[in-house]
């Protein structure tokens, strides 16, 4: 069939007309969603950190998980019970393991086999944020680093990023392997990677993340380092701090106290 | 036309099969079934209109995931002034407790999936486990 | 233009032979390669259904054989940019048979390289999200990015080359694909315009396609090299990558050179100088890659770094010692006095060569992603890797997926270039001289390179 080019561009440019009409109706008809309304942010010029105090965790009794069970239970974390696809959020590793840069041969006899709680530090500099390729993960104005559970795609690439080894991903489905599930709080599904989120949804209705409120012994001390006056900052004064391999530059918040 | 008496009969057969699912549901009274949401008894009113919620409720909830979760901001205004919380569990769900007596009525009808409830719980399912 | 008689005359019958006429054993080939597919096909639903805890990966080795697949293939088809790009910027003649199948290698695999990621994503419905939501700043991105621009380049240089011989089988009559030959023909009839305008586009194609080949591998190495994870986090990953990919990439169009010569009787086409050639190449290749290596490894244990060479020593003595000497004994040990001696660099000395290769390369991409992740910088108890039966199916899945749609391709296509054959025998000897005459003293061939 013989067309000429003037002929082309005037079928083509009636075709555009056609398709555009339905999506044209559309845009012109449409009740307009509304915007949901503009508040100040809570967490607004605050800078979340956590300190946790050494010496009052070891006076705990042999064992104690309180922190531990009261986050993996309040965020229906899966215990899947197979060592290689657990899931966990905040957990218990060795003194020597959680701090091996400050090892020698004539360390604190004391400190040997001595369990370090461990979690997301919410770096300052997060390395695990820049390989997202979807930008599920960012870090937020207030520091804490988030997680868009609905964008993940799985590709584990944060799990690569992150030098402490806090990400945990769900190699299959969560939902059955939650003993006593929240309601509160959503669950995940397979193929996303989660992790600790400094309770990001208790800090909204003003309430302390979940391991600090739970701790008996009081060791966590939660709080705005932008805020003089907190208990974080009047904590951190005076005291050894520790950090979990400073010398990476990631800038953890997350600061121990010996 | 040639081969005609191979052409007409087909098409007509052709007809009838395309046709056929149509013809069935208004024969045998299918056609008639309106999706029956169980509206709660106690509430009295929804957080939008009826009309706003049936064409909107979709691009409000993913409005109020990308508020929550990327924007950090939780509280909504409605038209009527009242606030409420961007929640699916504890805003919507809070009054239309059970998914399968409410929402999947017309999705299902309607062929519509959300992956929604594969992560979000509703309340009348925490109490069946 | 070639019509039938000059077919005839120049004898390039044996060419066609597989296209025209199909065989009991195309028939059992493909039977046999789709039931393997069908089989890789089944291992992966039941990951999609049941999540990436059917493969043998954990909690803290993430990556395993599904990403060493995708550097793997990523690598091989560098294979088809360097025989049909670069050799034939450099004019060098005796790629004239062997340009079509290499870049058709080329072509093909990109397509597992990348299906190789998607089928290790956890939640593959939305790969598209990284196109929606693209975050620029993640080396995933740019792989997207750069390898998309490889495919699309190099199968616009595969098919450039590929109108000559379309339009011949569309003069040749092809009874029922004829249709098919004349709208891919693109009406090309061989006139001098057309052909000079191809040569000028095939040659463009060419040359932007080898920055490109380079970016990709480079881009690829940057996946691991942009982690501060210890013994990936180095420098020397970019052009590392890119020389294991050549490398690889070269074994693997020899290996493919061996089968088709067999399998389609192309001994005349296909003769020993071209594996000789091919095997000087990969000879090259593996003092680049034997280099490369040791500088990776000598500076890291020179610098004694603690996190570095807790990995460093489960490669050589410890956990990995098997499969990293394995690896070197392979990459090295067996194909370099093979490629040294001109006398074992024959068809069967190369594809010996090449089968070693290509296992130990595979081999050394795992050994390269695993171990690292096995002693992170916090080392977590118990972490073992062994691959389960789902990613050994998909990855022999995803081979014989290739080898089927390479066999198909050859079906519909010879798989020697008969253009390129009949200007090797015609126009080319006279080109070769002219050109030879112009480097010697004293004489002017009146052209303006002064």
């Amino acid at each position: 069939m013989e067309i000429s080019r003037r002929g082309f561009l005037k079928i083509s440019g009636l075709t555009f007309l056609g398709l555009m009409a339905k999506p044209g109706w559309e845009v012109v008809s449409q009740i307009k969603p509304i915007e949901p309304a503009p508040a100040p942010t809570y967490f607004e010029g605050k800078k979340w950190a956590m300190a946790i105090d050494l010496r009052k965790c070891w006076e705990a009794k042999e064992g104690c998980k309180e922190c531990i069970n009261a986050c993996h239970r309040l965020h229906n974390v899966p215990s899947i019970g197979y060592l290689k696809e657990e899931i966990k959020w905040i957990w218990t590793i060795d003194y020597e393991k959680a701090f091996p840069e400050q090892l020698h041969d004539f360390n604190e006899e004391e400190y040997k086999g001595k369990s370090v709680v461990v979690f997301c530090n919410h770096c300052d500099d997060p390395p695990c944020i820049r390989y997202c390729p979807t930008r599920a993960t960012w870090k937020r104005e207030d520091g804490i680093v988030m997680m868009d559970f609905h964008r993940c795609i799985g590709c584990r690439y944060c799990m690569a990023g992150c030098p402490y080894g806090s990400r945990s991903f769900n190699w299959r489905d969560p939902r059955p392997f939650i003993k006593k599930v929240n309601l509160d709080f959503p669950t995940r599904t397979k193929g996303v990677v989660e992790k600790c989120n400094f309770c990001e949804e208790r800090l909204v209705q003003g309430l302390l993340p979940a391991c600090v409120e739970a701790c008996k012994e009081k060791a966590l001390i939660f709080g705005d380092l932008n805020d003089p006056g907190s208990e974080i900052r009047r904590a951190l004064q005076g005291r050894h701090i520790l950090q979990r391999q400073p010398e990476l530059g990631t800038k953890p918040k997350v600061f121990y106290m010996v | 036309m040639y081969d005609k008496s191979k052409i007409i009969p087909g098409l007509l057969i052709f007809l009838g099969l395309v046709a056929f699912p149509i013809l069935h549901n208004t024969v045998s009274g299918k056609a008639e079934y309106i999706p029956k949401t169980e509206i709660p008894k106690d509430k009295k009113e929804c957080i939008e209109s009826k009309a706003f919620i049936r064409v909107n409720h979709k691009n409000l909830l993913e409005d109020w995931k990308a508020s929550v979760v990327r924007g950090g901001l939780r509280v909504y205004q409605a038209t009527n002034q009242k606030k409420y919380t961007m929640s699916l569990n504890r805003t919507c769900m809070d009054c239309h407790r059970d998914r399968t007596k409410f929402c999947d009525q017309c999705h299902n009808y309607m062929g519509v999936t959300n992956k929604c409830w594969d992560c979000h719980l509703y309340p009348k399912e925490l109490e069946r486990r | 233009m070639l019509n039938k008689e000059q077919i005839l005359v120049d004898k390039e019958i044996p060419l066609l032979g597989h296209v025209k006429r199909t065989g009991k054993g195309f028939y059992i080939t493909v039977s046999i390669l789709t039931a393997l597919v069908l089989w890789g096909l089944y291992a992966y639903l039941t990951q999609y259904r049941i999540g990436l805890g059917v493969t043998g990966l954990s909690r803290q080795i993430f990556w395993g054989v599904y990403i060493t697949n995708f550097v793997f293939f990523i690598g091989i088809s560098h294979a088809g940019t360097f025989i049909s790009a670069i050799l034939r910027v450099v004019k060098a003649e005796w790629r004239r048979p062997i340009s079509r199948l290499s870049e058709l290698t080329t072509v093909f695999i990109l397509f597992f390289g990348v299906g190789s990621v998607l089928i290790d994503l956890g939640r593959p419905d939305r790969m598209l999200y990284a196109i929606r939501y693209a975050h620029f700043r993640s080396p995933l991105l740019w792989d997207v990015c750069s390898i998309g621009t490889y495919l699309t380049v190099s199968s616009i240089c595969l098919y450039l080359a590929l109108i000559p011989d379309i339009a011949l089988m569309r003069d040749i009559g092809m009874r029922k694909r004829q249709w098919f030959y004349e709208i891919l023909s693109l009406g090309f009839t061989g006139t001098e315009r057309q052909w000079y305008r191809l040569e000028r586009a095939i040659m463009f194609m060419s040359i932007i396609v080898i920055p490109i080949m380079i970016t990709v591998h480079t881009v690829v190495s940057y996946v691991f090299a942009m982690t501060i994870q210890p013994m990936w986090h180095s420098a020397i990953f970019g052009p590392y990558f890119v020389a294991g990919a050549l490398f690889s990439g070269i074994a693997t169009v020899i290996t493919i050179m061996v089968i088709i010569r067999k399998a389609y009787h192309l001994e005349d086409y296909l003769k020993p100088i071209h594996f000789y050639n091919l095997g000087t190449l990969l000879l090259a290749m593996t003092l680049l890659w034997l280099y490369f290596t040791l500088g990776e490894y000598i500076t890291t244990i020179y610098g004694n770094e603690p996190s570095q060479m807790a990995i460093f020593w489960s490669k050589i003595t410890g956990q990995y010692a098997p499969l990293f000497w394995l690896h070197f004994v392979l990459c090295f040990v067996i194909p370099f006095p093979i490629l040294a001696n001109p006398k074992t660099r024959t068809i069967k000395g190369t594809l010996m060569a090449s089968i070693s290769i290509n296992i130990g390369m595979w081999l050394e991409r795992f050994v390269i992603i695993v171990p690292t992740l096995t002693k992170q910088r916090v080392p977590i108890e118990g972490a073992i890797y062994i691959p389960t039966w789902v990613e050994w199916s998909i990855l022999l899945g995803c081979l014989s997926f290739f080898s089927l749609l390479y066999v198909l391709f050859t079906k519909f296509f010879p798989i020697v270039p008969i253009w390129e054959i009949h200007e090797g025998r015609g126009k080319s000897i006279e080109e070769v001289r002219k050109r030879i005459q112009r480097y010697l003293p004293g004489i002017d061939t009146g052209d303006d390179i002064k």
